[in-house]
């Protein structure tokens, strides 16, 4: 699966031909960077005056490799067809390669950093729990009423909650036998065959 | 156990005979046991064998009597406590006994209703779940990953809520496991 470049991605993309490679194999580390980091105009101000162009070019051209990384990452296309797609550029033999090297040692961790964008509920992080047994209350004196007490961490992004519930042993047993059949279901031949075949 | 002047005074005018002969006496005791167990059941006031007794005393004696009766049910009283109380404000033997054949009778129900009444973390009563396999968002193509969709049901104080969580295969398996852990342990303890 092809890439599609617009014009104007080409455009600003076009700018990396006319440096060392050495720089555009700066520029690839700065846009790694800033895709895990964020980004920091000020660098772009210095790397301006000393390639002796506007910082406007220099930014356009970091973008557009981010742009080109992030594309790539998220439909994880192959190596061949990430080398098609950036042949359309018309860049030198040397670029395409360091390019290619670019896409290939990040590819993953943009992937990852991709997948926290998308819209998803809490998920589980860790279950404590304790056992306590209910001896008297406001209500009621003389109790012998064994609970189970459970303290639920929860991640969602960067917060993270913790929810105290409690149960009775009873229920505790329906849950885990519920819970169980859950993960059985993973194992049973639909979902295998499912899981086998859309890749 | 120890109650306020109003609540002896109340429960003096129950053991009056004058006031309460041994019929209505009987009635009244079952309808003040019912009041507390049957939210819905009949009412004192206004119930057709007891209408010839004066319906402020009347009031007096449920709210005295089923102070009684729950803080027996509360202190898990014994059937001398109770006897030795009722004998203090002048309760004849026959009417000692009615009541605490009713007492009987309806303490094991009492006994779950105040144990209902609780301040607790909220109670998880179900769980449900659903597995999905995600393939792609709008942020990553190709994701090709299951997933569990997990929903607890809680409850705290007669209103129920949800906590939704996601989690993968191995969290599920962590979370499950932790679960049993608890579950043996509550095992071991019940045994030793």
């Amino acid at each position: 699966m092809l890439l599609v470049l617009s014009e104007e991605h080409k455009e600003h993309l076009g700018f990396l031909s006319e440096v060392d490679p050495a720089v555009v194999g700066e520029f690839g580390r700065i846009a790694v960077e800033f895709l895990k980091k964020g980004s920091n105009p000020k660098i772009y101000e210095g790397a301006a005056r000393k390639l002796n162009v506007s910082s406007e070019s220099i930014q356009h051209g970091v973008e557009g490799l981010m742009y080109l990384l992030t594309e790539s990452s998220k439909l994880m296309i192959s190596e061949v067809d990430f080398q098609d797609s950036v042949l359309v550029l018309g860049f030198s033999e040397e670029l395409n390669k360091l390019l290619l090297q670019l896409y290939l040692d990040n590819g993953k961790e943009i992937r990852q950093i991709l997948s926290k964008l998308a819209p998803s509920l809490p998920h589980y992080r860790n279950l404590e729990w304790r056992l306590d047994v209910q001896l008297a209350s406001r209500a009621l004196r003389h109790q012998v009423k064994p609970t189970v007490t459970l303290k639920l961490h929860l991640e969602d992004g960067a917060q993270r909650s913790a929810h105290v519930l409690q149960t009775d042993p009873a229920t505790l047993q329906h849950l885990i036998h519920e819970l169980e059949r859950a993960l059985a279901e993973l194992k049973s031949n639909h979902c295998r065959r499912i899981l086998r075949n859309i890749k | 156990m120890e109650f306020s002047d109003s609540v002896m005074k109340g429960l003096q005018t129950l053991a009056d005979p004058n006031v309460f002969d041994q019929k209505s006496f009987t009635i009244f005791t079952e309808v003040a046991f019912d009041s507390l167990v049957s939210p819905r059941g009949e009412s004192v006031l206004g119930h057709p064998e007891l209408k010839h007794i004066d319906q402020t005393n009347l009031k007096h004696c449920h709210t005295a009597a089923t102070t009684f009766i729950l803080e027996g049910v509360k202190q898990n009283a014994d059937k001398s406590t109770i006897s030795s109380c009722l004998e203090d404000v002048r309760f004849q033997n026959e009417r000692v006994d009615t009541f605490y054949n009713s007492f009987q009778k309806n303490k094991r129900n009492l006994e779950s209703l105040l144990s209902s009444i609780d301040t607790c973390p909220p109670h998880i009563t179900d769980a449900e779940w659903r597995l999905e396999y995600c393939i792609k968002n709008s942020h990553v193509h190709k994701v090709n990953q299951p997933s569990y969709l997990i929903s607890l049901n809680t409850e705290r104080a007669g209103t129920s809520s949800e906590i939704n969580f996601n989690c993968t295969m191995e969290q599920l398996q962590d979370l499950v496991g932790k679960m049993k852990d608890a579950a043996k342990s509550l095992e071991r303890a019940t045994q030793s």
